[in-house]
């Protein structure tokens, strides 16, 4: 076997009492898609930094190609061929592409004048090499997430990368940018470049793999090769204990004829059109789709942030109308968005006043103060309903892992007793362990008799949840299932491939590699 | 087919928008009152363009790297009126060179300050310059003097009607082009070749889309805005003499309420003020479409007050162009699919 690029031994870190890395070793060779797989907190992050050269370890030995490094800073790391891409993809969003790639050429060749010309034929460059084309001079605002990555990808070869390191790249991306940039990988590995792959997604991990490490609290508990490893062993070694998704117990949903909502020919212009369902009492009712597929917009439909054109809707039998995101709260809906950094949360204000956001006009006194006795109690008792781990509800929402955080978002809405509780990705960015309990914590909740719509397009997830699935295309429903009619793979395969026959194309060419 | 692209996108463009405001404003104008339509009016109004261009070629980097300077009036007040009563103690007779270059070293040691400030002590832009506007004003008016001052050294005095174009006028009778505009001209040209040649001035639009990211890829944050505010500082100067050589008199408190004219030019010639974006073209076009309007209410016979009236409807009116065009783009773009129908 050829030299690795990277070669960490015994490397050890602490900051202060707490220790992040445990005696962990880790070789990558030339070529190779290694996946690191951990849980929030296992280390991952750390070992990036530490290979990047923005961490020095308390202990251990790191070779890159071959050369011994006591002190390795991140220009060494970058002069050695490893690129991080972060999740942000370290973009100019108000630059061109051509400018955003041909950019760090630029600045490494130390050019005081641009050469728009060479600029231009820089970027080409990158792009073929990862046979993509996209319009040179369009402001890098104006394109998607995936095209974005692809252009952070382009920009790592560029600098001669031999190792790329993808910090959870697929997070934001839909099932068919996923397989693009699987395609990219691998052409990357034709190339001979090597890429660490850093994912929550076990099943994704699983497809690209040539070898799966495992991180758990600060040591290595895993590293081989991935063919032979499949979810379940994948998940036990994350958690250290053993997820049961196999004999789950879904408490029976209510009756058709006295629906919880009913749901009747909504139509937004440019987003979706004669969309009409009901959800029943006790009921999680799944929709999916594609990235494009108007489900996002429904989901923000219902919740009156995007008022719909037409159609109606009727909560318990009676006609509701949803125009605006008050009206919804007035009918008892509530929304956790998928993004719940940005949209759902305060970081910097106590799990406390999070908790109680939604309801303070029912803690305010007459003159309009708080009642902060009022206010602790409430927060406490959703902070013990939810085991939201923390030692105190003064600290900020800040302190607490993404799995925490999802908790309280979903306290602040259940403090206001929906009736309805839309959720749009639940566990997007979530860690294996605290999705399995937030599953647990769905199928509670609608056991108690919310009803719940929970748009995701993370398949393993419907079927840990759902009594229905809907599948949406081009903005329409295009398909109903009950969950026991189906499975996984037949729901992925309609997902993805069913009205795009260039898709399946390369799908099974991917298929025979 | 590309070049269909490229006329979309130059017909979508800031700079075409304002352009057709320009043309539409001088237009109406003219149909109200045909005197504008003359080369004398043509030449008046790019004569007071004239200063308020220098003044937004200096301001307009530091815009674009995501800042918002008003210190640059009191920059430009300080070092031309310090300047004149310096050489006027001398009993300096000469020609208008030795002005510019004085003034101009003390502006760009000026701008430096307040880069250093801002560099130095992580302080916000804005802070500094308002801290600067009131201390530049206060030093100006405590120090060096606070009344205008009308007597010229000998060799100034004919600078005021140098042109470098005459032509007959009917109504006016002669009327000229006066040669400071030649001055606007090579700074636009410098700080365009700046900002679109130079990888320091593709650094200030880098600042101005995402510092974060700036500053991870390489960019000297420092050196730019000792760069931008050093060229803001020695713009400002500049204006600052000229303004005084063509006014003829030396007013220690000139400029006093204009920065946030200068501000609105830039802005409506498609600088976001958030930063990351605007050009030396747009700039220009939006110092003019000011300067038109302001003549414009003169020749109509509109009360001169009515002026920051309609320059604020046209920029409410402008940007929300760009404003209508995202929330658009936000309802289509939400799903990109088209719909089957």
């Amino acid at each position: 076997m050829s030299e690795p690029i990277i070669r960490v031994e015994h490397i050890r870190k602490k900051f202060g009492g707490v220790v992040a890395l445990d005696d962990v070793s880790l070789a990558i060779y030339p070529g190779e898609t290694c996946c690191l797989v951990g849980e929030n907190g296992s280390g991952k992050s750390t070992l990036i930094k530490i290979i990047s050269g923005v961490y020095t370890p308390d202990e251990g030995d790191i070779y890159i190609n071959n050369k011994h490094y006591k002190k390795l800073t991140p220009i060494d790391s970058i002069g050695e061929g490893i690129q991080v891409i972060y999740q942000d993809f370290s973009l100019f969003p108000n630059l061109t592409v051509a400018e955003n790639i041909a950019i760090n050429h630029q600045l490494a060749h130390r050019k005081k004048i641009v050469n728009w010309r060479e600029v231009e034929k820089i970027a080409r460059e990158g792009l073929a090499k990862i046979n993509l084309t996209l319009p040179l001079d369009e402001l890098v605002e104006n394109l998607s997430t995936a095209d974005r990555q692809l252009i952070a990808i382009a920009k790592a070869i560029l600098a001669d990368a031999r190792l790329i390191i993808m910090d959870e790249p697929t997070t934001a991306l839909t099932q068919k940018e996923v397989i693009a940039l699987f395609k990219v990988i691998n052409d990357l590995k034709e190339r001979g470049i090597s890429t660490l792959f850093v994912s929550h997604k076990l099943n994704e991990v699983r497809e690209i793999a040539d070898r799966t490490v495992i991180f758990r609290n600060g040591k290595k508990v895993l590293d081989q090769d991935a063919r032979g490893i499949d979810i379940t062993t994948m998940e036990y070694h994350m958690t250290g204990r053993k997820l049961d998704s196999t004999n789950i117990t879904f408490s029976p949903p209510g009756d058709f004829n006295s629906p919880l909502l009913t749901v009747e020919k909504l139509s937004l212009q440019h987003a979706f059109k004669d969309v009409s369902f009901v959800l029943r009492r006790n009921e999680v009712l799944g929709i999916t789709g594609l990235l494009g597929s108007g489900r996002t917009e429904l989901a923000l439909a219902l919740f009156g942030e995007l008022p719909v054109d037409s159609g109606h809707l009727y909560i318990e039998g009676e006609s509701a109308l949803i125009k605006s995101i008050q009206q919804a709260v007035r009918n008892r809906i509530g929304y956790v968005p998928d993004d719940r950094i940005q949209q759902g949360l305060f970081l910097d204000q106590t799990i406390n006043d999070n908790i109680v956001i939604s309801i303070i006009d029912r803690l305010i006194t007459k003159i309009g103060l708080v009642r902060s006795r009022v206010k602790k109690d409430v927060s406490s008792e959703w902070i013990r309903k939810m085991a939201i781990k923390t030692p105190s509800g003064d600290l900020p929402v800040r302190t607490l892992s993404g799995g925490n955080q999802q908790r309280v978002v979903l306290a602040k809405w259940l403090a206001t007793s929906p009736k309805i509780l839309v959720l749009n990705g639940p566990t997007v960015g979530v860690d294996v362990g605290s999705k399995a309990e937030i599953h647990e914590l769905i199928r509670q909740l609608s056991s108690q008799g919310i009803g719940i719509i929970l748009i995701s397009d993370d398949i393993p997830e419907l079927f840990q949840t759902c009594h229905r699935i809907l599948l949406m295309r081009s903005g329409r429903i295009a398909e109903e299932y009950a969950r026991e009619e189906i499975d996984e793979q037949y729901l992925y395969q309609r997902l993805i491939f069913s009205d795009n026959p260039t898709v399946v194309a390369s799908e099974d060419q991917w298929n025979a590699r | 087919m590309l070049d269909k692209i490229r006329y979309k996108r130059l017909f979508r463009s800031n700079e075409f928008v304002i352009f057709l405001i320009l043309l539409g404003l001088s237009l109406t104008i003219g149909i109200i009152n045909p005197a504008f339509f003359t080369v004398s009016t043509l030449f008046d109004t790019l004569r007071s363009s004239i200063v308020f261009l220098i003044l937004a070629y200096g301001l307009l980097p530091i815009v674009i790297a995501g800042g918002i300077d008003i210190s640059f009036v009191a920059i430009a007040a300080t070092t031309s009126y310090a300047t004149h009563m310096f050489l006027l103690n001398q009993g300096y007779e000469g020609g208008v060179f030795l002005y510019y270059l004085i003034a101009g070293v003390a502006g760009i040691f000026a701008g430096l300050l307040n880069a250093f400030l801002v560099t130095r002590f992580k302080l916000p832009i804005f802070d500094v310059s308002l801290a600067m506007f009131t201390m530049w004003y206060g030093f100006n008016l405590f120090f060096v003097g606070a009344t205008a001052n009308f007597s010229l050294p000998k060799g100034t005095v004919g600078f005021y009607n140098i042109f470098i174009l005459t032509a007959q006028d009917p109504n006016v009778g002669e009327t000229g082009l006066h040669v400071s505009v030649l001055l606007a001209l090579g700074l636009g040209l410098f700080v365009w070749w700046f900002l679109k040649y130079t990888t320091l001035g593709r650094g200030v639009y880098a600042i101005g889309g995402n510092r974060e990211v700036a500053i991870r890829s390489g960019f000297s944050i420092q050196s730019i805005f000792f760069v931008i505010f050093g060229m803001m500082g020695l713009f400002s100067a500049i204006a600052g003499v000229t303004q005084a050589f063509l006014s003829r008199y030396f007013n220690p408190v000139i400029f006093i309420t204009q920065p946030l004219d200068v501000l609105a030019a830039i802005i409506l010639g498609g600088a976001a003020i958030t930063g990351g974006s605007g050009s030396i073209v747009g700039t220009t076009l939006g110092v003019l479409v000011i300067q038109v309007i302001n003549r414009a209410l003169i020749l109509t016979g509109i009360p001169v007050e009515w002026q920051r009236f309609v320059v604020g409807v046209i920029l409410i009116l402008f940007t929300s162009i760009p404003a209508l065009r995202k929330l658009r783009a936000k309802r289509m773009g939400h799903s990109n699919l088209v719909q089957s129908e």
